[in-house]
C-alpha cells in the first residue's frame, strides 16, 4: 500500500478498471514494468502473456506459477484429454446427457504446464507461494528507483509502545528501533516483534543506540536466528534489493562477497548507525555460515543435528512433531535442504515442513535421488537413501510439487 | 443487426471470466453469458497424491479463500478415514475461518464494491478503484485498512501463512495458539467491532442511497444454497441447506450432496453451470454466498449480528432475491465472524496443547468435507485408498455455485436495461466521492 500512489496502474484487472481492449491499444513498450503471474493453462494465458512482453519494457515473472508452473505443472503426469475429461465427463455431479468440453468462446488448453520463460523472455523472477510482500515492495522500490520513504529525523523508538521498561532491547532482543527511521505503522513492536529496520535510518539516533551497539559489538552472543536475520536487515535497511530469485542486481550477499561492502545510495548517515552498520557487514563477511543464506534450512529456527534421529520416514499426520528440532530428523520429508530462501521459513515455525514453495536450488533431473542425497549427508538420518525414497509412495508430489513444469528431464504424458 | 456488448475482463473479480450480451435487431436481448475462460484441472493433479497433501495443494485455488481450500479437504480427508479431532482443535479452525471470513468480506465491501456506489456508477473507470477510494476518504480507508490486516494477521498467526495456510493436518492442528499472540489479538477485538459497527452504518446508508436500484434492479427469484447448524448460521461446520424461490428450507446432510446438487456442463464456460436437481436446469439454478447463507438461516450465532438479520428481514422480508442486498447481507455475516473471533479468543482451548489427535491411521474410505467460503458453499468429495492416496476428488467450488445464478440476473438485469430502459427512471445519489 505504501508504494501505490506513486504507481500509475494501466492494466491490473482484479484491482482497477480498465479493460483487454486498452492494454492491446497501447504502444509496444509504453509500459515500464509488468509482473506476470500465473500458470500457463490455457491458449488465452499464452496471448496473454505474449501481449504483455509487446507491450511492457520489463517483465517480471511473479510467483511459482509463472516461475515453475507450481503445482498445476503436476498435471503433466497426463495426457491433458484425461484431465479435461475428468472435470468435464467424468465428474460425478454432472448431470447432462453426453457432456463435453466447453467450446463456445472458450480459449482451448494448451498441452503442458510451461514456465513463462519458456514461452516469452523474462527479465526478473520472484518466486514464492506466495512471494512475500517485503519481496514486492523491494522490486517496485528498486524499479522506482528510490526509496518511497522520507529519513525521518527522529528514531523509531520515539513512537514505539515499548518505549519504556518494556523495551525489547532492555530484555536482551535484538531490534534496530534506535536507528531506524520513524514514519511506519510501527506493525512490528505493537505485535510485540522487534523493529527489523525497514524504514531505514533515521537522521539522529535514539538514547538507546548503545544498547544496540553492544549487542552489535557482542554478536557472536546473538541467537543463531538473529544471525541468520542480519543480513535481511541489512538489506532493508540500506534498500539493497532482497529476495530469493529476485536477480535484477544481486542481492547484498553477492555484493558483501564480492566488494567486502554493500552499496547503499544512502549518505550522512549518524556516525552510530555506521558504526553499527559496519559491524554487521564485517561479521557477514567474516562468517561464511552467515553469508551462505540459499535454503529454506538457513532461515529456519529448528535445531540440525538435535536429540532427534530419522528411523522411518512418518507422514504427516502422524503424531505431532516437536517445536524445537528439525522436521527431517523428527522423521517428516521437509524440503527445506533443497529449496531456495526467501520465506522467512514459516511453515516450520506452525510445526509444518517445507513443501518446496520457493523452487529448487538446483535444477537435477532425478530431485528425489537429490533430495535423499543432502538429507542423509546433512542431517540425523539413520536410512540409506534406498530406504528412505522407498518409504516415499508419492514422489512427483513430494519432490516436484511447485516444480515438475520446470524439469524438462520429466515427460509424463501417461 | 445483431449487436454483440463484450466486457472483457470482468474487473475487480478473483479470477478470469468476460460478460457477453447479444442484442437482436428488434433490439430484445437474445443471449447473456458469463464466460469463464479459466481451470486448473485440481481433480485430476491430486490423483496419486498423499490425502494429507492435498490440503496443502488445494488453497492454490484461490488466493483470497485459501483457508477454506485448506480446512474443507482436511475435513474431508477426516471423514473418509474416521478421524475425530480434539475440540481445540476444533476452535481453533472455527477461528481460522472466521479470521479469513472478516478479512475477505472486508476487502470485498472495501475494494471490490465500494468503488462502485462511492464514486457512483458512471465514474472515470481510471478512477473507480480502491486507491481512490483510500485517497479521498483516509479517514474510512485507514480504519478498512486496520481492519483486513486484523484478519489477515490473525489468519497468518494460526494458519502459519495468510495466504496458502498450513497448519491444519488430518487429526487436527500443528500447533495450539501461543498465548501471547492471543492477548495482542485480544487487545484489539474490541476496537474491531467498533470499527465492524461503523462499517455497518456506512453500509446502510448506502443501501438507503441506492434503495431505488436495491429494490428494483436484478431482483431475481432463484434457489439458494447454504449452509447451518441446527438451522443456524455456521460457516465451519453443518448440513447443506437449500431454500426454494418461495423460501422453504430443505437440508441435506452433506453425504447427500448428489441429492442436491446437479453440475450442468454449458457449452460456454469452464466454470459449470451448477443447480438443485429435483427442480432439473435451468428451473434449479440456484445462487449461494452471503444473500443465500441469509436467506438460509433461522437465526445467526451470535447476538449482534441476529439483530442486524432482524433488521434486514424488517426491511426486505424472510427471502430476499434482491442482487443488490448481498452486501447487505455481507455486512451482517462479518458482524456475526468479529463476534465469533471475540469469543474463540477468549476461550482457554485455543491455547491448549491437546489440538491433535496423535493416532491417525488411513484407510479405505470416502469422505465428504463442507464449509461455507467468503463466496459460497465449498464441498470437497475424496477417495482415498488404504494408504491414504488419493484415488479421486470431487470438487464443487465456492465461486463455481454462483456462475449459473449470475448467468440468470445478467439477462435479467440485461433485459431491464436493454428492453426495459429501466434504468432511466432511476434514483440515484450524489456520489459521496466526486
Amino acid at each position: 500500500m505504501p508504494v501505490l500512489p506513486a504507481l500509475d496502474i494501466v492494466y491490473w484487472p482484479a484491482v482497477v478498471d480498465f479493460k483487454h481492449d486498452s492494454l492491446k491499444a497501447r504502444p509496444d513498450g509504453d509500459i515500464l514494468v509488468g509482473f506476470v503471474e500465473g500458470s500457463l493453462r490455457t491458449n488465452e494465458d499464452i496471448e496473454n502473456a505474449k501481449l504483455m512482453r509487446n507491450k511492457c519494457q520489463l517483465i517480471i515473472s511473479f510467483g511459482s506459477c509463472s516461475c515453475y508452473g507450481n503445482v498445476h505443472g503436476l498435471a503433466n503426469q497426463w495426457d491433458i484429454q484425461k484431465a479435461i475429461n475428468r472435470k468435464f465427463v467424468g465428474a460425478e455431479s454432472i448431470t447432462n446427457e453426453s457432456p463435453h468440453e466447453p467450446k463456445e468462446h472458450m480459449p482451448g488448453f494448451t498441452d503442458k504446464i510451461v514456465p513463462l520463460d519458456e514461452v516469452i523472455k523474462v527479465d526478473a523472477y520472484i518466486s514464492g507461494c506466495p512471494p512475500k510482500p517485503e519481496a514486492i515492495v523491494s522490486a517496485v522500490q528498486f524499479l522506482l528507483g528510490q526509496k518511497p520513504f522520507p529519513m525521518n529525523e527522529s528514531a523509531f523508538c520515539a513512537d514505539c509502545i515499548l518505549n519504556n521498561e518494556n523495551c525489547l532491547l532492555e530484555h536482551g532482543k535484538l531490534c534496530f528501533g534506535p536507528i531506524t527511521s520513524t514514519g511506519c505503522t510501527l506493525k512490528c513492536t505493537n505485535n510485540g516483534d522487534p523493529c527489523v529496520g525497514c524504514f531505514g535510518p533515521s537522521k539522529s539516533v535514539s538514547n538507546r543506540v548503545g544498547k544496540l551497539n553492544d549487542m552489535i559489538t557482542n554478536i557472536n552472543q546473538l541467537s543463531s536466528g538473529d544471525k541468520k536475520n542480519l543480513y535481511e536487515f541489512l538489506s532493508l535497511f540500506l534498500n539493497v534489493p532482497l529476495m530469493a530469485g529476485f536477480d535484477l542486481s544481486g542481492d547484498i550477499l553477492k555484493q558483501i562477497k564480492i566488494k567486502g561492502e554493500a552499496k547503499t545510495t544512502l549518505t550522512n548517515l549518524p556516525s552510530e548507525t555506521e558504526e553499527i552498520s559496519s559491524k554487521i557487514m564485517k561479521f557477514l563477511r567474516d562468517n561464511r555460515d552467515f553469508t551462505e543464506i540459499s535454503t529454506v534450512c538457513d532461515t529456519c529456527p529448528r535445531i540440525i543435528n538435535s536429540n532427534s534421529t530419522m528411523t522411518k520416514v512418518k507422514r504427516d499426520y502422524e503424531g505431532l512433531p516437536n517445536m524445537d528440532d528439525c522436521l527431517i530428523e523428527q522423521g517428516y520429508i521437509c524440503m527445506g535442504p533443497v529449496t531456495k530462501a526467501g520465506c522467512g521459513g514459516l511453515c516450520m515455525r506452525v510445526n509444518a515442513p517445507c513443501t518446496g514453495c520457493f523452487g529448487q536450488t538446483e535444477w537435477v533431473a532425478d530431485q528425489a535421488s537429490r533430495y535423499a542425497d543432502v538429507a542423509i549427508k546433512g542431517f540425523n538420518v539413520a536410512l540409506s537413501k534406498d530406504e528412505l525414497l522407498s518409504q516415499v509412495k508419492d514422489h512427483l508430489g513430494t519432490f516436484q510439487k511447485f516444480t515438475l513444469a520446470s524439469n524438462k528431464a520429466y515427460k509424463g504424458g501417461e | 443487426m445483431v449487436k454483440e456488448i463484450e466486457v472483457e475482463p470482468v474487473t475487480r473479480l478473483e479470477g478470469h471470466g468476460g460478460l457477453r450480451i447479444v442484442l437482436g435487431d428488434d433490439g430484445k436481448v437474445k443471449d447473456a453469458q458469463f464466460n469463464i475462460t479459466s481451470t486448473r484441472f485440481f481433480e485430476k493433479f491430486c490423483e496419486g497424491r498423499y490425502c494429507e497433501h492435498v490440503p496443502r495443494i488445494t488453497p492454490r485455488i484461490c488466493g483470497i479463500c485459501p483457508i477454506p481450500h485448506h480446512l474443507t479437504p482436511t475435513k474431508a480427508v477426516e471423514d473418509a478415514w474416521g478421524v475425530e479431532i480434539p475440540e481445540p482443535a476444533y476452535k481453533l479452525r472455527q477461528l481460522l475461518q472466521n479470521a479469513k471470513q472478516y478479512s475477505s468480506h472486508l476487502l470485498h465491501f472495501y475494494a471490490l464494491a465500494a468503488p462502485d456506489f462511492l464514486l457512483g456508477p458512471f465514474a472515470d473507470p481510471a478512477l473507480r478503484n480502491v486507491v481512490h477510494v483510500i485517497n479521498k476518504m483516509p479517514d474510512v480507508g485507514a480504519m478498512a485498512l486496520k481492519m483486513m490486516d486484523f484478519g489477515q494477521k490473525l489468519c497468518a498467526e494460526i494458519g502459519g501463512k495468510s495466504v496458502h495456510p498450513i497448519s491444519a493436518i488430518v487429526g487436527g492442528m500443528k500447533k495450539p495458539m501461543d498465548e501471547d499472540a492471543r492477548d495482542r489479538f485480544l487487545r484489539q477485538v474490541d476496537e474491531q467491532i467498533e470499527f465492524t459497527k461503523k462499517t455497518v452504518d456506512i453500509g446502510l446508508k448506502v443501501v438507503e442511497d441506492y434503495w431505488d436500484v436495491v429494490a428494483n434492479v436484478g431482483v431475481v427469484p432463484t434457489y439458494y444454497l447454504g449452509m447451518t447448524k441446527n438451522g443456524v448460521h455456521d460457516i465451519y461446520d453443518g448440513d447443506i441447506r437449500i431454500v426454494t424461490p418461495e423460501g422453504e428450507k430443505i437440508d441435506y446432510d452433506v453425504h447427500n450432496y448428489l441429492d442436491a446438487l446437479g453440475e450442468h456442463i454449458p457449452e460456454h464456460s469452464y466454470a459449470t453451470h451448477m443447480y438443485y436437481k429435483p427442480a432439473g436446469y435451468p428451473e434449479g439454478i440456484y445462487r449461494a454466498n452471503t444473500l443465500a447463507m441469509i436467506n438460509a438461516a433461522d437465526k445467526m450465532a451470535t447476538p449482534l449480528a441476529d439483530e442486524a438479520l432482524k433488521a434486514f428481514r424488517e426491511k426486505i422480508g424472510p427471502i430476499s432475491h434482491h442482487t443488490f442486498a448481498y452486501h447487505w447481507a455481507r455486512l451482517i455475516e462479518t458482524v456475526e465472524s468479529i463476534e465469533l473471533i471475540k469469543t474463540l479468543l477468549e476461550d482457554p482451548d485455543i491455547v491448549s496443547p491437546d489440538c491433535k489427535t496423535l493416532d491417525v491411521e488411513p484407510k479405505e474410505g470416502v469422505g465428504v468435507g463442507v464449509t461455507e467460503a467468503p463466496r459460497g458453499l465449498l464441498l470437497y468429495n475424496i477417495w482415498s485408498d488404504a494408504d491414504g492416496i488419493c484415488k479421486k476428488l470431487n470438487l464443487l467450488v465456492a465461486t463455481n455455485h454462483n456462475i449459473a445464478g449470475i448467468e440468470k440476473s445478467l439477462m435479467h438485469t440485461a433485459k431491464q436495461v436493454f428492453e426495459d430502459k429501466a434504468l432511466e427512471g432511476l434514483k440515484l445519489p450524489d456520489p459521496w466521492i466526486k
